[in-house]
């Protein structure tokens, strides 16, 4: 018997998607407040595997939305919240209308529900972990707006609550020594820390005015904001509690004020004995300044004596101390053909330490945020800047004897101008750069601090110093791939066989061509870079080896191209065979002509680009071996495996152009350089 | 007695002078009736008036049973007495003092009357004991809530005389007129006077009106003059309220005094002083409303109990950023900058199109580094994302591509197979449609569109014979009969197929084997007919014959003349039959040719499809046949149809049959070369597709090497790789090895036939351009 027939999108997947009018129906509640309630809530639309099944047959472009997902959020408490809302400000749309601000004011006041979000955090984020996980996207989000002016969409006071809540969220960074990397990218500074095992990226923008016009909807900014600075008030109250520090704390308006930002907090620890152990550069401010600043003058003094020998020796001296500390020891393999296996990095309070010993000043041109930020996560106690940078330094005399390192991004003077007269006048002795400089101070270019950060070690100060050409800044978290560029690795030993020698001789003409029009403007050098670029390489190369083969061959070698069929792997192999004993063969007579003539033949020393075409030459062949033994076997797959293939190769290819790309570059510069040294 | 019958005839006259006394008297006898009849019949007559008045009645017995317990018996009949009197002397107000005085014992009397209550026994003492009966408490007994009003409204119940009945009630049901007695009966029943007997009918309900005590008693006290009100004391005592006598709450009768109107100086004073003071500002009227600073940034411990969720399959977190590159650095390696090419296309290109949202730009010192533009963008769009992109699981293609590509074997190991032309034999005009290598491995013979046949020695390529078979046929087959001791070369042009001994190219004692071989039939021909002799004589499908001297001399012996052109020769392997196949012949389409008893016999009377080639099994009795889209096996021995494959070609060109036995490759000329394991299905088990043009001719390499080979109409050969084990398990492998190019296409046909060497793995290939070629 057959059962009942079943009716047409009443289960499966139709049932399972919900388009996302029906939802806002469903749920009776504005778009706009839908969208608040998604953000919030952290529900997303999904891609059913079947678009016709689940739109019963039409194929229009629709959001859907899992109808549990819809369903659960029926019973979300914040949903009688919006609709309350919602009356309320009819309400006060009503007062208004009759002129009667102050009930519309009092309305606002007393009847507009405020949204609480705790229960959603706890939803979202069922263990801390989980939260800390999510916190990418919240620290980004906030540090911006902790950045940006306050405008009609953005209040003030939102602008506040995030710097206050970034702010106390760097505190904790640098009390836990959290901070792991860092990165001075175009789009502003990224930051990474580690905090209870998760590695959270964040991105804070440089202080520059943002440009927000165009499309830019601050509504669901806003509402991302709200959601981000209640999850961030949490997790600082947990990360804070879990130091043993207060949470909230103490917060300085008037230091604020005067730009103290880190400064205007001071942590507390959970019980009052341990005052002084937390945050130490503002219980030493509350002390007395100028008694510690003293204190800590004498405290760093042999550091300023032999302050370069103990970079130097730093590492070394690292080694032997810890020899038998309770860390973890490196492992080396004694032999190269070993599996390398992944350490534990170095432990948190070595890099902990890594600026401690020191004291830094900060010119005033630098950016004082991350710089002290980056500065004390990584142990430095003692940080001070120009006193128009702000309040909460360390010191603001910039001749201060204790300075050890004084970060400079401007260059030297060229003409040794003298110092300006009033220094003189001034009672203490002033070391102004760039008019004068202290001995045995450190003065560096603020790359420094974080290329010695993203190492884990201290770098040459003199490469880093002022107004000097700086290395180039890399990212921390690009991993070599095998095959793909490095640009820390020298150039010959990431090459593949041949390749070197193929850039020479292109560089070459290159470089013939250069030389041809070198006085032509910069449309020339244009040129002959695009056709650089749009120069396959192996390519062109192939055809004028092939040049001397007879035409069977030659028309053969030109339906290579063709997809389906495939080439002999022998005969190119027999060719060249041919063509080298050919050449063996003319060899040997004419050394046999000269053992008759009696002379003395001549060796002649083939050049060097003769020598670099043979080397390239013989790779290029077997490349191409390479290529028909790999044609040969795609022809036996089937269809299906090839176009997977085809897609894997896709990728591939693409990477493996980039970086042969970024190669030909390198090598190109490298020549430049060096032809530049030499001429 | 008598007064009564004469009452009921007063009911029915209308009488109503008389009536209204007779109907009184009636309804005070009646009475009692009613209340009796109550109990036992229920006709529509009962009325909740005379039901209480039942149950008072019986309460009255009740009550009375002890006091008058021993005077009852004779006092009731003076009573009874007196009230008879009473009764006819119809003195209405005597009977009512009689009621006033003895209400209680006339109750009594009244309810001795209504007698069958009870039974009068002896008791123990040898007393009167009264034995009542039960009260049976049915539902009707208790009619207390039931309304019995007369609904006739306000009109005179005169209007009712004539009818039975004197109104309705409540449910519209008639209210029958009571029944009015036998006058006896009414005589004794006015004895006993109802209780508040008045002698009166209520016009309402038309019965008798009655009179409770408390009317009566306030009717007495009316005619008394007193009080209606019971217990009303007409002088009080006297309550001295306002005496001489102080108390603790006095009442004061003393006017409000004047100041309780007029307004306090003394408060205008204070609220003048507040006036002032907040005139000065000393005083603030009302609070400023302060700015409340809302606590609802109150943080506690949300994850105090935290309890991981186990992971859900169906959410899907959001994808974090990648970090950056080395290209996003302020101050990234040189090589990372564009140069001007990429740079131009960077900014010319669609944002959306764009690989990357930033230019990577190189900044000498950090202070120089200018502020992102896109930065609020960027964010917003991630937040966009972040709500608005669906979500889609995907799964990472980490599949090593290595591990796809099929493992074959290295190309050394194949070794050897033919790779470069060795030779190329060129014939004089036309293309070469055929060539064959005969078993020996020495010569080649191959036939042409110019009619002739041409044997060459392999290695040289020197031509050593030919014969031109025909003038304007072409030589479409030619094929070496496959034993090594004779030598015999079938060739077909036309309709004729030639059965060749090229003696001057072989030694004398091959050439006789050769010939013995080919004459041994002519016998046989001869004494065939008689079989045929009986009937009709059929048209032999073949004929054999001697082609005639000037052939005979060149070595061609024996001509068999077949009914349509013979495009395909294949030989058995012991060299005795031959099939060839003429596709346009249908039913004689396919012949098979004994060469020992010079027959031609057609195993098919009729053929689907148009059959192509047909080839032996080289080791069973087997017989392919390939029509255009299905290859067919027959049984030779038991003759029937053994499998029937289909390669899923549209137009078969050429099959050839592994030597194993037990795979066929097929050559189509939709561009397919298809590989049959006849062991695994009937379909192809791999299908090739390698060229371009139409595969021409398929060959498997006869000398135990494990090679195949196809020629096409893109003028190259393929050579393959293709092993077959015996372990039936494992199936053949088939590795493409070699493209051999070197023959020109003409009129787009490339090269047309193909042939192995017996043992070398050199193979020779006819073009299309004129040129036979060697390859080795």
């Amino acid at each position: 018997m057959a059962g009942r027939s079943k009716k047409k999108g009443t289960s499966g997947a139709a049932k399972n998607y919900i388009t996302r009018t029906r939802a806002v129906k469903k749920l009776q509640i504005s778009l706009p407040d839908f969208r608040r309630l998604c953000i919030f809530k952290g529900i997303y639309p999904r891609e059913p595997r079947n678009k016709k099944k689940v739109s019963k047959g039409s194929t229009a472009a629709t959001t859907f939305y899992y109808t549990k997902d819809i369903q659960y959020l029926l019973h979300e408490p914040l949903l009688a919240k919006f609709r309350e809302h919602k009356s309320v400000a009819k309400k006060i749309g009503r007062a208004l209308g009759r002129g009667e601000a102050g009930d519309a004011a009092r309305l606002e006041k007393n009847l507009m529900p405020k949204v609480k979000l705790d229960h959603i955090i706890k939803e979202r984020y069922p263990t801390f972990v989980d939260a800390l996980r999510d916190l990418d996207d919240a620290l980004s989000m906030l540090f911006l707006f902790a950045n940006l002016p306050s405008s009609e969409h953005i209040p003030a006071k939102t602008i506040a609550l995030c710097q206050r809540l970034t702010r106390e969220f760097e505190h904790y960074v640098i009390t836990s020594h959290a901070l792991r990397k860092s990165f001075l990218s175009i789009k502003g500074i990224y930051y990474q820390a580690t905090i209870q095992g998760q590695d959270i990226l964040w991105l804070v923008p440089y202080r520059f005015v943002q440009r927000t016009g165009g499309d830019i909807d601050f509504r669901i900014m806003g509402t991302f904001v709200e959601f981000y600075t209640t999850l961030l008030g949490f997790v600082n109250y947990r990360l804070y509690t879990s130091v043993g520090l207060v949470y909230p704390p103490k917060f300085n308006a008037k230091s604020d004020e005067q730009g103290g930002e880190l400064a205007a907090f001071q942590l507390e620890g959970k019980a009052n004995a341990t005052n002084g152990a937390t945050n130490g550069h503002d219980d030493d401010m509350a002390i007395n300044p100028e008694a510690q600043a003293m204190a800590d003058r004498i405290a760093a003094m042999p550091d300023v004596d032999d302050e370069e020998e103990q970079v130097m020796t730093d590492v070394a001296a690292d080694d032997e101390e810890d020899q038998n500390t309770e860390g973890i020891d490196k492992f080396e393999p004694t032999a190269p053909d070993a599996d390398i296996l992944p350490q534990p990095q170095a432990s948190s309070s070595e890099v902990a330490s890594l600026f401690a010993p020191f004291t830094f000043y900060l010119s005033r041109e630098t950016p004082r945020a991350s710089l002290e930020f980056i500065l004390k996560s990584f142990g430095c106690k003692r940080v001070g800047w120009d006193s128009i940078l702000g309040d909460g330094a360390f010191t603001t005399n910039e001749s201060d004897p204790a300075i050890t390192h004084q970060i400079i991004d401007r260059p030297p003077l060229e003409n040794g101008a003298p110092a300006p007269r009033e220094a003189e006048n001034g009672s203490s002795p002033t070391a102004q750069w760039p008019h004068s400089t202290m001995p045995g101070r450190t003065y560096v270019q603020p790359q420094w601090v974080w290329d010695c950060l993203n190492q884990g070690r201290l770098l040459r100060p003199d490469l880093y110093a002022p107004g000097a050409e700086l290395p180039p800044h890399l990212s921390p978290w690009v991993k070599p791939k095998k095959g793909e560029y490095d640009p820390n690795l020298p150039l010959e030993a990431q090459q593949p066989d041949g390749e070197a020698e193929a850039f020479e001789e292109m560089a070459d003409e290159d470089e013939d061509a250069f030389e041809a029009d070198d006085d032509d403007d910069d449309a020339n050098m244009d040129a002959v870079t695009d056709r650089e670029g749009s120069v396959e390489v192996g390519e062109g190369m192939d055809i004028a080896s092939n040049d001397d083969e007879d035409d069977d061959e030659d028309s053969e070698s030109d339906a290579d191209g063709g997809a389906d069929d495939f080439d002999g792997f022998e005969d190119s192999d027999a060719e060249s065979d041919v063509s080298e004993g050919e050449a063996a063969r003319l060899q040997h007579q004419r050394e046999l002509e000269a053992e008759a003539t009696g002379k003395k033949i001549e060796v002649k020393a083939p050049t060097k680009q003769e020598q670099n075409a043979a080397i390239r030459k013989k790779f290029d062949k077997k490349k191409r071996q390479e290529e028909e033994e790999r044609d040969r076997q795609k022809m036996m797959l089937s269809n299906k495996k090839r176009k997977l293939l085809k897609r894997i190769e896709y990728g591939e290819n693409k990477r493996d152009t980039e970086s042969e790309n970024l190669r030909r570059k390198r090598a190109r510069l490298e020549k430049a350089k060096a032809a530049a040294e030499r001429g | 007695m008598s007064v009564n019958p004469r009452k009921r005839k007063v009911v029915t006259m209308p009488a109503p002078a008389e009536s209204d006394s007779d109907e009184e008297l009636a309804n005070g006898l009646l009475e009692g009736i009613l209340s009796h009849s109550e109990d036992e019949s229920e006709d529509g007559m009962e009325e909740a008036d005379d039901d209480t008045d039942a149950s008072s009645v019986i309460e009255g017995l009740s009550d009375g049973d002890e006091e008058d317990a021993e005077e009852s018996g004779d006092e009731a009949e003076e009573i009874r007495q007196q009230l008879r009197l009473l009764n006819t002397s119809d003195g209405s107000l005597q009977r009512k003092v009689d009621t006033e005085n003895g209400a209680d014992g006339e109750l009594d009397e009244q309810d001795e009357s209504l007698k069958p209550n009870y039974t009068v026994t002896t008791d123990a003492h040898g007393q009167v004991r009264y034995l009542y009966k039960e009260i049976d408490p049915v539902y009707e007994s208790d009619d207390s809530d039931a309304e019995a009003a007369n609904t006739i409204g306000d009109i005179p119940l005169s209007f009712y005389d004539e009818y039975p009945h004197i109104g309705y009630d409540i449910n519209g049901k008639k209210i029958m007129r009571p029944a009015k007695g036998e006058a006896l009966d009414a005589l004794l029943d006015s004895i006993d006077i109802p209780k508040g007997w008045t002698g009166l009918t209520d016009p309402q309900t038309g019965k008798p009106l009655n009179l409770s005590d408390e009317e009566l008693n306030v009717l007495k006290r009316l005619t008394r003059n007193e009080v209606v009100e019971d217990g009303y004391d007409p002088y009080p005592e006297m309550v001295a309220y306002f005496s001489g006598r102080l108390e603790v709450m006095p009442l004061s009768a003393a006017p409000e005094p004047k100041r309780r109107f007029i307004p306090s100086k003394h408060e205008a004073k204070r609220v003048m002083k507040i006036v002032k003071a907040i005139r000065e500002g000393r005083i603030q009227p009302y609070k400023p409303p302060e700015e409340q600073e809302e606590d609802e940034l109150v943080h506690y411990d949300v994850w105090a109990d935290e309890k991981p969720r186990p992971e859900h399959s169906m959410h899907i977190p959001a994808p974090k950023l990648p970090p950056p590159g080395y290209e996003a650095s302020y101050h990234p390696p040189p090589e990372y900058l564009p140069d001007k090419a990429e740079q131009d296309a960077w900014l010319q290109a669609d944002e959306e199109d764009r690989e990357r949202e930033f230019l990577p730009k190189s900044y000498e010192a950090l202070r120089k580094v200018p502020g992102y533009e896109t930065f609020v963008k960027e964010r917003f769009e991630r937040s966009l994302d972040l709500y608005l992109a669906p979500r889609v699981r995907r799964n990472r293609l980490n599949i090593d591509p290595e591990s796809l590509l099929p493992k074959l074997p290295d190309p050394e190991d194949l070794k050897p197979f033919p790779t470069t032309c060795a030779a190329i034999f060129r014939g004089k005009e036309g293309r070469f449609r055929c060539v064959s290598v005969d078993p020996q491995g020495i010569f080649v013979a191959s036939g042409g569109d110019d009619g002739y046949v041409r044997i060459w020695e392999l290695l040289t390529g020197r031509q050593v014979w030919n014969a031109r078979l025909s003038e304007e046929e072409a030589v479409d087959a030619v094929q070496w009969r496959p034993t090594k001791d004779a030598s015999v070369l079938a060739a077909a042009a036309g309709e004729h197929v030639y059965l060749i001994v090229p003696f001057t190219i072989l030694s004398p004692d091959v050439e006789q084997a050769s010939r013995d071989v080919l004459d041994a039939g002519w016998g046989y021909a001869a004494s065939k007919p008689t079989t045929a002799t009986n009937g009709e004589v059929p048209k032999p499908p073949g004929k054999w014959s001697r082609p005639g001297s000037r052939f005979e001399n060149k070595g061609i012996l024996v001509q068999i003349e077949v009914r349509s052109a013979v495009k395909v020769i294949n030989w058995h392997r012991r060299g005795d039959y031959f099939a060839t196949v003429s596709p346009r012949g249908q039913s004689t389409a396919v012949a098979i040719h004994t060469v020992s008893k010079h027959l031609t016999q057609l195993p098919f009377r009729r053929l689907k499809g148009i059959a192509q080639t047909a080839q032996f099994h080289p080791s069973k009795a087997i017989f392919f046949v390939a029509t255009r889209n299905t290859i067919r096996s027959y049984d030779l021995a038991k003759q029937e149809l053994v499998k029937i494959l289909q390669p899923g070609a549209k137009w078969i060109s050429s099959i050839d049959v592994h030597p194993g036995g037990d795979n066929i490759i097929v050559g189509t000329y939709d561009k397919r070369l298809l590989w049959h394991d006849l062991d695994l299905s009937n379909k192809p088990y791999k299908t090739l597709r390698f060229h371009k043009e139409a595969i021409r001719a398929v060959k498997f390499h006869q000398g135990g090497l494990p090679l195949f080979a196809d020629a096409s109409d893109d003028g190259s050969l393929q050579i393959f790789h293709g092993k077959v084990v015996d372990d039936l398990m494992e199936n053949a492998t088939i590795v493409p090895l070699k493209v051999l190019r070197g023959h020109r296409v003409k009129n787009r046909l490339g090269v047309m036939g193909l042939d192995w060497h017996p043992r070398e793995p050199w193979c020779v290939s006819a073009g299309a351009d004129g040129t036979l070629r060697l390859w080795n």
